[in-house]
């Protein structure tokens, strides 16, 4: 049925299954979407946010999928820049999960604001001195850059090659593309800095509050470096579940190799920084604010913010996973490789949930107590809104897009005309539920 | 022309950036966020001229100046009034919010009358002859003294417009609803031989002993309060709280002494003694000014030693003795008494104790002390013309009893009408007034009085608003409310100076409601004959400007007439007993029952906890209902969602198997009820206290069904001294849901 | 500036009895909305609040003690508050000439960044559209505009009360307002008298009397009474509040065990 679209020399699953597949996601995206109209109708009182809550689960969501699309300024970064050429083996699928998780981020900023209809205003009435204007500059710029990166691939698809003009723009932009991707790793240098910012410039919040140099303070550079960290482990991680799904191997495990050795290392020193940044506040920044480290954590068994969560964060999910991948035996065994990019990208996120969630939940006058939240239904299921957006993305790229280019040589094709039985007796395990996989990667 | 790919895509590409580079997008997303600021149900306020009228407040007896701010006709503030003598400024939160309740949803905008249990409109006209012809009916069958009237006071014009009408028609059944001014009124009868008023002059003392008053929580005038304890603490003044609970009053108190609830008497008994003992009274008064003070002390000495004392109230004896000397030792010592904002009356030989220490330290009409300010005398109208069903009905006992053989000091007793309408076949009362008052909501032991009301065959309500007892009254005659009338204010409870207030209007009545006064003098008319002629002016403005004759313009000029030299009653003078003196015993005082401390209703196996009621300003409890504005601002360890929060000391919850915030039933001899429980160091072990003023079934959204009213878990206990209602509490249990 | 004024507040935590009169003057005053259910103060509008401090001891050790919040107008370092800086679109800022952080209802677009900054939870978030029973819309004041739904808004010391005497003076020719021309309406109203509202620069007035902010020290109070809100975060606030009280002055901010030295006598 819509095999003309279907790159040549790969083999996909057949049409119905694929229209099942994208339905099925279809069906959580629709619920995302009411959760949506409810909130834009409604207003944010279908949140279970207050007024000292003001930051929730979508502030997190963003902050963790732009650190998570970070593999896409990284690895472009890495092959364009750096010149680590085996990696454009998998930088098209970087910067469409990139692509996916700051269209996300996008639209996520673009209801969690009270006047949706005057979101512009970031920019019409931008205040330089804000972390947020920043990020949103940055932000909505290197989306552009990602289109940019995303479209050529676009155009290599087979009915629009045939376009003279597709196809001729599409080449005079892979020529170009190094400036992009200049661009790209610049301004997102910037603007994970600047989401970093966001915590570490709260002056009035002593958990998130951190020194720094000049205008930044350090979480600036925290957080650019764990997205540069764990980002390329969300590309490996999606890319291993992509390959789990279709049942085929797409990427060379030297590429995979090479990346996560490098997220290896990256993530080893940044954990060694965090190490430092942690000791640095809690010896110096929170006492001269007359808080001790253990005011920041409650002792009661259960909590969300014990003191488990730091472990969790930066051992368990830190120091772990930065040994396994720079341990090459270790990096090149398959069950350890998956927890170590399992255990980053899981790592990344709740970084990016005490930086904001616990900053809030933490009474910063003596008088008050700790506060609670637990997002409603509505909050969920457009946070969910992404994932299947995501799923439907991947699916549809993947079936129409070039997108793995050792997929043909790895997965040679013999007979055209392939065995249907094959397909039939062996159905691609969509049906078996890759979402519940896909789900805790991109959320 | 042909259109190629080439062109088209150029075409529409061009047209893009054009578009987008003219000002066209931008001028359309502005126009775009301004038109969605704009929704039809954001209202905007509209401009106009800015004004003020000074009035006086008339929401609870404080008697405090109000300035009320206009836009045009439209009341949009309520401030306090600068230079008032009562309150100079400041205000209290139900004054401030006071313009919710012109605007409030459950006002009544017309008369109406129920017909088969269902609200129906009629005009004034009908309604007042209505009401005559049944008034009529009743006097001819010689059922005069069946009609009665439940007023918030007896003072002033209204009041008294009120209890004329009753006397020339027939009934000596008029009732003010109950207050610790019952107990106050009396101890100063009995004791100074004068119908007065207690009035404290809490600035100039220097040491403030309070039994349980929340001096800043409602008691007395709370604009006067307020400022005084203020003035109190700025000279250097100690304030001691005496409770079982620390209340607002109590951690504003340099000492917060927890007291077995209801022991307060003995504790005064205790102090006398101690005070007595050590010789430590104002020889000079006593010598001079008093009798019978050899009768008190053996009382004294005989019964209230420390030890026994401190058995009784749970304070150890060495506080005793110690708060004992610090008063007796102060300069201006001065006690008060009367629980919370003084709802009820309380066990008046308590407030003869309290007003013993005052007597003993010499602090009676001095600076600093307490003072019987005199009653207002401006109302000085013709003499009535009684004709034979009057005189009649005047002479048939009150029903409550009230100055009866029984109880021959009390003047009122409301809280017995419910019983005696209840143990009646036939309702004693035939028709019912109820005028600024809520019977219903604000008498103990809801379920009674509710009986008690849907008994009486005919309830007429003035009421403004429809609240529990107008939702249970016959017809409904609705004042107009306090910013829309004319009113004097006769008093300021507490105020320590003879003051009059004039309520103006600020704005004209937004409804088809009428003053109450207008109602009494056009139903004294239908009825004629005598009546009518005891009623000789055209309407209340006449009236009330005939009766304010002399300060008229004055009370219009300035709001209110004080005066300022009142300084006490010279000592020589002050005291209208047969002795001329301020006397400890005589032969009134020694008929009555003596000092036990009041027991709360209950058996203390099934009920071994003591529920008490405490007062908040943030909460009205009176017979204005909360507005909005004193809801929202309520704590949420009072109500959370529509569930009130009992405080419950942390080891009597532990022993309960109870933690913060758990749900629980709340059981009483009387009722039960849900609450939730709200863990508190500020209680007394063994306690559990429950505010007043939720509870509510009557009025909006923003108020009924929240949280429960005391009243309909607790009951009077009569105080066998007065007759009055003594309780202060009820034995209850508290369990787990 | 030189004739920069610097207006701030005094309370006396020893007189304030919780009566919660100024949150109620406050809610009259700036078109404070209200819905049935209030009881989720993180839900609910107030721009005063008034809380209840406890010295965390057992009965009958027990005290209490209620301090009212209005927006602390901090003056961080060189105007730097917490808040101001963080907003994205410019929607609030700290006056120079007056020392209020304002807030532009109509500018605001509700990222609630502002809220996350400020510790005292004094920026409050419009969850819901503001709506008035039938007939109470008369209420309100034209003088302050009606926020909208989805906004953040908070205390801005009743900066029209500021604009109406400034008007008045012009119009009576004079350059100066004096102290008791401009007041908010919670100073106003409080019946225990426990708010002084003025200019701390002027040393005429009582709250720079009372309040003797120490220039060389971001303000920090000289009176041993005295005390602000999370002073060592460096908000450098405009509310500064007393007390003779040594556990309510230490409760105004986080100490290390042994750090808090008392500086009263008392």
């Amino acid at each position: 049925m819509d095999s003309a679209l279907i790159p040549k020399g790969v083999k996909r699953c057949p049409a119905w299954q694929f229209i099942m597949w994208i339905g099925a996601n279809g069906a959580v995206l629709t619920w995302g979407v009411f959760a949506l109209l409810l909130v834009y109708f409604k207003g944010l009182n279908q949140t279970n946010m207050n007024n000292a809550y003001g930051f929730a689960l979508w502030i997190w969501a963003d902050l963790a999928v732009i650190a998570l699309g970070g593999g896409a300024f990284f690895t472009g970064f890495l092959r364009y820049i750096v010149g680590k050429d085996e990696l454009k083996n998998i930088i098209n699928y970087a910067v469409l999960i990139g692509f996916i998780c700051y269209s996300s981020a996008l639209m996520i900023l673009g209801f969690d604001i009270g006047q949706p209809l005057r979101g512009w205003f970031i920019f019409w009435h931008a205040n330089v001195h804000s972390m947020l204007t920043e990020v949103a500059f940055c932000l909505t710029a290197y989306f552009g850059v990602l289109a940019i990166e995303y479209a050529p691939l676009v155009f290599e698809n087979r009915m629009i090659k045939k376009v003279p003009f597709f196809h001729n723009l599409s080449h005079n932009m892979h020529e170009i593309m190094a400036v992009f991707a200049a661009t790209g790793a610049f301004l997102s240098f910037f603007h994970q800095g600047s989401l970093g910012g966001v915590p570490g410039v709260l002056f009035g919040r002593p958990f998130g509050f951190r020194e720094g140099v000049l205008v930044w303070p350090w979480t600036f550079f925290l957080f650019t470096w764990s997205a540069a960290a764990a980002g390329p482990c969300f590309t490996i991680l999606i890319t291993k579940i992509t390959e789990a799904v279709t049942r085929k191997k797409l990427v060379k495990d030297n590429v995979i190799d090479l990346l996560a050795k490098i997220s290896g290392w990256m993530l080893f020193f940044y954990i060694i920084a965090k190490i430092g940044d942690t000791l640095y506040w809690a010896n110096v920044t929170a006492p001269s604010k007359g808080s001790t480290f253990m005011d920041f954590y409650t002792s009661s068994s259960g909590s969300a913010y014990g003191l488990w969560i730091l472990f969790a964060e930066i051992g368990v999910c830190g120091v772990l996973p930065a040994l396994i991948l720079i341990i090459p035996k270790l990096r090149k065994t398959q069950a350890t490789l998956w927890l170590a990019v399992i255990l980053a990208v899981i790592g990344l996120c709740l970084n990016r949930w005490v930086m904001v969630l616990q900053v809030l939940a933490i009474p910063v006058l003596t008088f008050e107590s700790w506060f609670t939240y637990f997002p409603s239904w509505q909050e969920i299921a457009t946070t969910i809104l992404p994932v299947a957006y995501g799923v439907i993305m991947i699916s549809t790229s993947y079936r129409y897009l070039p997108i793995f280019p050792q997929e043909r040589e790895l997965n040679p094709i013999d007979e055209p005309a392939a065995p249907p039985e094959v397909a039939e007796s062996e159905p691609e395990p969509t049906d078996a539920g890759p979402e519940p996989e896909l789900s805790p990667a991109e959320s | 022309m042909k259109v190629d790919r080439r062109s088209f895509l150029s075409f529409i590409l061009g047209g893009a950036a054009g578009t987008a580079l003219s000002p066209l997008p931008w001028k359309l997303t502005d126009d775009f966020s301004i038109w969605s600021q704009n929704w039809p149900w954001t209202p905007v306020p509209q401009k106009g001229e800015i004004s003020y009228v000074n009035s006086a407040c008339t929401l609870c007896p404080g008697g405090c100046g109000i300035s009320v701010k206009k836009v045009d006709e439209r009341v949009i503030k309520i401030e306090g009034l600068k230079g008032h003598p009562v309150n100079d400024g400041g205000l209290c939160i139900l004054g401030l919010a006071g313009a919710q309740l012109l605007y409030g949803a459950t006002r009544i905008q017309t008369p109406i009358k129920k017909v088969n249990g269902r609200w129906q409109k009629l005009s004034w006209k009908e309604a007042i002859t209505e009401l005559a012809a049944r008034l009529k009916e009743l006097r001819a069958k010689g059922s005069a003294h069946t009609v009665a009237c439940v007023a918030g006071s007896d003072r002033g014009t209204v009041p008294e417009l009120f209890s004329r009408f009753l006397a020339v028609y027939g009934s000596p059944n008029f009732f003010r609803t109950p207050s610790i001014w019952d107990s106050y009124e009396l101890a100063l009868y009995l004791t100074q031989g004068t119908r007065s008023m207690a009035g404290f002059d809490i600035e100039n003392a220097d040491f403030i002993l309070s039994f349980g008053s929340g001096l800043i929580e409602g008691w007395g005038s709370p604009g006067y309060m307020f400022r005084a304890k203020g003035l109190l603490r700025k000279n250097g003044g100690r304030m001691d709280q005496i409770e079982s609970r620390l209340s607002k009053t109590a951690a504003k108190s340099d000492h917060w002494i927890a007291i077995n609830p209801g022991t307060e008497g003995a504790l005064a008994l205790g102090l006398a003694y101690v005070i007595i003992k050590e010789g430590l009274y104002n020889q000079n008064f006593i010598d001079q000014y008093t009798t019978g003070f050899s009768d008190r002390k053996k009382r004294v000495i005989d019964g209230f030693p420390p030890e026994i004392v401190s058995k009784m109230t749970g304070i150890s004896t060495g506080t005793i003795v110690a708060l004992a000397k610090d008063f007796a030792r102060a300069r201006k010592p001065l006690a008060i008494c009367g629980q919370g904002q003084g709802h009820l009356p309380g066990n008046l030989q308590e407030f003869l104790a309290v007003h013993t220490l005052n007597a003993l330290v010499g602090n009676i009409n001095q600076p600093g002390g307490v003072w019987a300010v005199p009653e207002p005398d401006y109302i000085d109208w013709p003499e009535l013309e009684m004709d034979g069903v009057a005189s009649e009905g005047l002479q048939q006992t009150r029903i409550d009893g009230a100055g009866s053989y029984r109880y021959p000091n009390a003047r009122y007793l409301l809280h017995r009408l419910p019983q005696v309408v209840n143990a009646s076949d036939e309702s004693p009362v035939q028709v019912l007034f109820v005028v600024d008052a809520n019977p219903v909501y604000s008498l103990q032991d809801t379920a009674s009085v509710k009986k008690a009301f849907e008994k009486i065959p005919f309830v007429v309500s003035f009421s403004s608003y429809m609240n529990e007892t107008t939702a249970l009254a016959d017809l409904v005659l609705p004042n107009h409310v306090f910013l829309e009338r004319y009113e004097d204010v006769p008093v300021a409870y507490g105020f320590p100076k003879p003051i009059i207030g004039l309520a103006r209007p600020a704005i004209e009545p937004l409804y088809n409601t009428r003053y109450v006064g207008d109602v009494v003098i056009q139903l004294a008319k239908e009825l004629g004959h005598a009546i009518g002629a005891a009623f000789p002016w055209a309407d209340y403005a006449t009236c009330l400007e005939e009766t304010l004759s002399d300060n008229w313009d004055t009370l219009v000029e300035e709001g209110y007439v004080v005066d300022a030299e009142f300084n006490g009653t010279d000592l020589a003078d002050a005291f209208e007993t047969d002795s001329a003196k301020f006397e400890f015993n005589n032969n009134e005082i020694r008929t009555l029952a003596g000092y036990n401390p009041v027991k709360a209703e209950g058996d203390e196996a099934s009920y071994p906890l003591l529920l008490v009621p405490y007062d908040t300003m943030r909460l009205a409890s009176g017979y204005v209902g909360s507005p909005p504005f004193l809801v929202k601002a309520l704590e949420d360890t009072i109500l959370t969602g529509s569930q009130v929060l009992v405080e419950v000391n942390p080891a009597t919850a532990k022993q309960l198997g109870l933690s913060e915030g758990k749900t629980a039933n709340l059981t009483t001899p009387k009722g039960a009820a849900r609450v939730k429980v709200h863990l508190s160091n500020g209680i007394m072990p063994g306690v559990v206290a429950i505010p007043r003023g939720l509870g509510h079934t009557a009025y909006d959204k923003f108020l009924a069904g929240k949280g429960v009213n005391y009243n309909q878990l607790s009951s009077p206990v009569e105080d066998p001294a007065s007759g009055h209602d003594a309780a202060w509490g009820i034995r209850a249990k508290l369990s787990r849901a | 500036m030189e004739n920069a004024k610097k207006f701030g507040m005094v309370i006396d935590l020893d007189k304030c009895t919780g009566c919660g009169a100024c949150m109620v003057a406050c809610m009259a005053e700036n078109n404070i909305p209200f819905r049935a259910d209030n009881t989720d103060k993180m839900l609910s509008i107030s721009w005063m609040h008034v809380y209840k401090l406890n010295n965390r001891k057992l009965f009958p050790d027990y005290e209490e003690c209620y301090l009212p919040r209005p927006c602390q107008h901090c003056e961080g370092h060189g105007g730097h508050s917490p808040c101001v800086s963080v907003c994205p679109a410019t929607a609030t800022d700290y006056d120079m000439d007056t020392g209020i952080v304002s807030q532009i209802y109509p500018r605001c677009f509700g990222c609630r960044y502002c809220m996350a900054a400020c510790p005292y939870h004094v920026r409050q978030f419009n969850w819901w559209d503001p709506l008035w029973p039938d007939g109470m819309e008369k209420m309100l004041n034209p003088s302050v505009s009606v926020r909208m739904r989805g906004v953040v808004e908070k205390c801005s010391f009743c900066i029209q009360r500021y604009q109406q005497a400034k008007d008045r003076a012009y119009m009576e020719g004079r350059r100066e307002i004096a102290e008791d021309e401009y007041q908010t309406a919670c100073t106003q109203a409080c019946p225990a008298g426990a708010i002084v509202f003025g200019d701390l620069n002027n040393p005429e007035h009582a709250v720079h009397q009372l309040a003797q902010p120490d220039p060389a020290r971001h303000g920090h109070s000289k009176n041993p009474r005295a005390f602000r809100l999370l002073e060592r975060l460096g908000t450098n606030t405009k509310i500064y509040y007393l007390s003779s009280r040594e556990w309510v002055r230490k409760a105004g901010d986080n100490y290390l065990e042994g750090e808090f030295k008392s500086k009263a006598h008392s």
